[in-house]
């Protein structure tokens, strides 16, 4: 609150003042009063004025610098009634008292939102292992019918494939407590992910080619496994019908990261697309030419590398190539 | 023949699991009722355990532990919950294995038997294909001048063909053995491998002992 403003605020009580003082001259000219009294009276009289408002100046100021200091050291916001000293005025009082009971209503809200949605994600998580016991079941018949099993597996697999969308978006936008980071070799769970997609790879004849898998890594083996399975099926999706189907995956490792690059030889994202991949149902160009897109997968890998504390960048050569990079930062304290 | 007892409460996936285990020569004790499961396992006198984590009445992680202070009979642990925690508990509970749902029978067949391979008998890394020496962890077959070298992936493939020898071992089967040991190798290609491993077999004199069975797999005699 700046001096100038405090004292437009009390234009109205200035302009009082100073009506009160011409009705005084008035009165001194009345009465034949020395012109030295008129000013003498004067000037304590506007010293007072002044004073009484500087008073009043200093008194708010103080209090409202105060509140904002506190609001920008606040890393969240709504807590600012908390944090406020007793003001020594009654307006003061008043808007403290107001924000409190603001801001206790609106926590009463969002922790009404937050259980509605904690419950709802518990749903969800245990629909999900529900209905992967028919899917277990199923699978296992398929195979057991051999031969004429072999098509219905394929479905399932696809349909296994979307429930786990399901339970790993769910996890991304609220995961706390469902992950468990261990140390494990990249192959591990490039393993997981090739085998569950092999059919589909084998299929489409892609040449898996695989380099420094072998190096380790701190993160969560489920998660980066589904992450795998993300890229190869986007992979899947937007392969060149002009060539022979490649994917390389290959892991380098510095003192400060390993870096994983997973490389295909598709038909590339256009420039005009690459920046906006990771955004939650971003499809692009591809997306309308090509296979079903639903733009939701990367944009859980990205949520899920952020959560594991990893990057990922996409780069692609339009035509060409597409390559996505995820880095691994090493930290020496998560290994104990 | 190996037993496998199979703790398992959905209906549909017990009796599908067991047909699976029967089709592939396994014996199968799966008990509809969960009272008592640790007793029931070591009075069936099972060499593997499939058992699931979440069994009405009782919980698949009381059990092994239960199980674990009678017993050092092999458990693979089964879940449809995917979450880190639950393996890392049964594992230090003493589970061999763990697996969740759904899972790929072909895989849940190479876990039973890496499992039953790595506790009946320890590793056995020499055999033996009609009185030659195979050596799998140098990767040959005979010895002395009448040595064949295989490279790793024809000894997958051999090591798979031996372990079920006079059966057919289906394609199906052998490019999952083969990505399940990491080496991604493609339809073409398995097929260069099939026929360099026999080419290789000739060398030793063993000409007919690989065959083809259209549609079906390979067959070592």
């Amino acid at each position: 609150m700046s001096l100038l403003r405090f004292f437009r605020d009390k234009l109205p009580l200035i302009l009082v003042f100073f009506i009160g003082w011409v009705v005084m001259l008035c009165f001194f000219a009345g009465f034949h009063d020395s012109l030295e009294q008129a000013v003498i009276i004067s000037v304590l009289y506007f010293a007072s004025v002044i004073c009484a408002l500087l008073l009043e100046y200093f008194l708010k100021a103080g209090f409202y610098k105060n509140a904002r200091a506190s609001l920008e050291r606040l890393d969240k916001k709504y807590l600012l009634p908390e944090m406020l000293d007793t003001p020594s005025f009654a307006e003061g009082e008043i808007c403290r008292e107001l924000l409190c009971e603001a801001g206790k209503s609106m926590t009463e809200q969002v922790s009404d939102y937050k259980r509605q949605s904690d419950d709802f994600r518990e749903f969800i998580e245990l629909w999900v292992h529900e209905v992967k016991l028919p899917v277990a079941s199923l699978s296992l018949m398929s195979h057991n019918d051999g031969e004429a099993g072999a098509k219905y597996s394929a479905q399932l697999k696809r349909l296994d494939g979307l429930i786990e969308n399901v339970l790993y978006y769910s996890r991304s936008e609220n995961a706390q407590k469902d992950y468990l980071i261990t140390e494990i070799p990249l192959g591990a769970a490039f393993k997981g992910a090739a085998l569950s997609a092999r059919e589909s790879l084998l299929e489409k004849n892609v040449t898996l080619k695989t380099q420094g898998l072998d190096i380790k890594v701190t993160t969560d083996a489920k998660w980066l496994e589904y992450i795998f399975t993300q890229l190869i099926t986007n992979s899947l999706k937007y392969f060149s019908p002009e060539r022979e189907p490649v994917i390389e995956v290959s892991a380098y490792e510095d003192d400060r990261a390993v870096r994983l690059s997973f490389k295909d030889n598709g038909i590339g994202i256009p420039d005009t697309d690459l920046p906006y991949v990771f955004e939650k149902t971003f499809t692009g160009e591809n997306g309308r030419i090509g296979a079903k897109s639903t733009g939701m997968g990367l944009y859980i890998v990205k949520s899920l590398c952020k959560k594991l504390g990893t990057d990922i960048t996409a780069r692609s050569f339009p035509g060409e190539w597409t390559e996505f990079v995820i880095t691994f930062g090493k930290n020496d304290l998560f290994r104990l | 023949m190996s037993k496998i007892f199979v703790a398992e409460d959905d209906v549909s996936i017990r009796s599908e699991l067991a047909e699976l285990l029967k089709n592939s020569g396994y014996e199968v004790d799966a008990p509809a009722e969960f009272d008592n499961v640790p007793g029931k396992i070591l009075t069936s006198g099972a060499d593997l355990v499939l058992l699931d984590i979440n069994l009405p009445g009782a919980n698949g992680q009381m059990i092994l532990s239960e199980l674990r202070k009678k017993t050092d009979t092999p458990v693979i642990m089964v879940t449809s919950r995917s979450g880190e925690t639950d393996e890392m508990l049964s594992m230090t509970m003493g589970a061999d294995d763990f697996i969740t749902k759904p899972y790929n029978p072909m895989i849940l067949l190479l876990r039973i038997q890496a499992v039953l391979k790595r506790t009946q008998g320890g590793r056995n890394e020499t055999g033996s294909y009609r009185g030659l020496p195979v050596n799998t962890a140098k990767g040959s077959i005979g010895e002395g001048e009448n040595e064949q070298i295989l490279t790793k992936n024809e000894m997958i493939i051999f090591s798979r063909l031996l372990a079920n020898k006079g059966n057919i071992v289906t394609r199906d089967e052998l490019m999952t053995v083969l990505w399940d040991n990491e080496e991604y190798i493609n339809d073409n290609a398995l097929t260069v491998n099939i026929s360099r491993l026999r080419s290789k077999l000739a060398a030793l004199g063993l000409e007919d002992a690989l065959e083809t069975r259209k549609k079906q797999g390979y067959i070592l005699l």
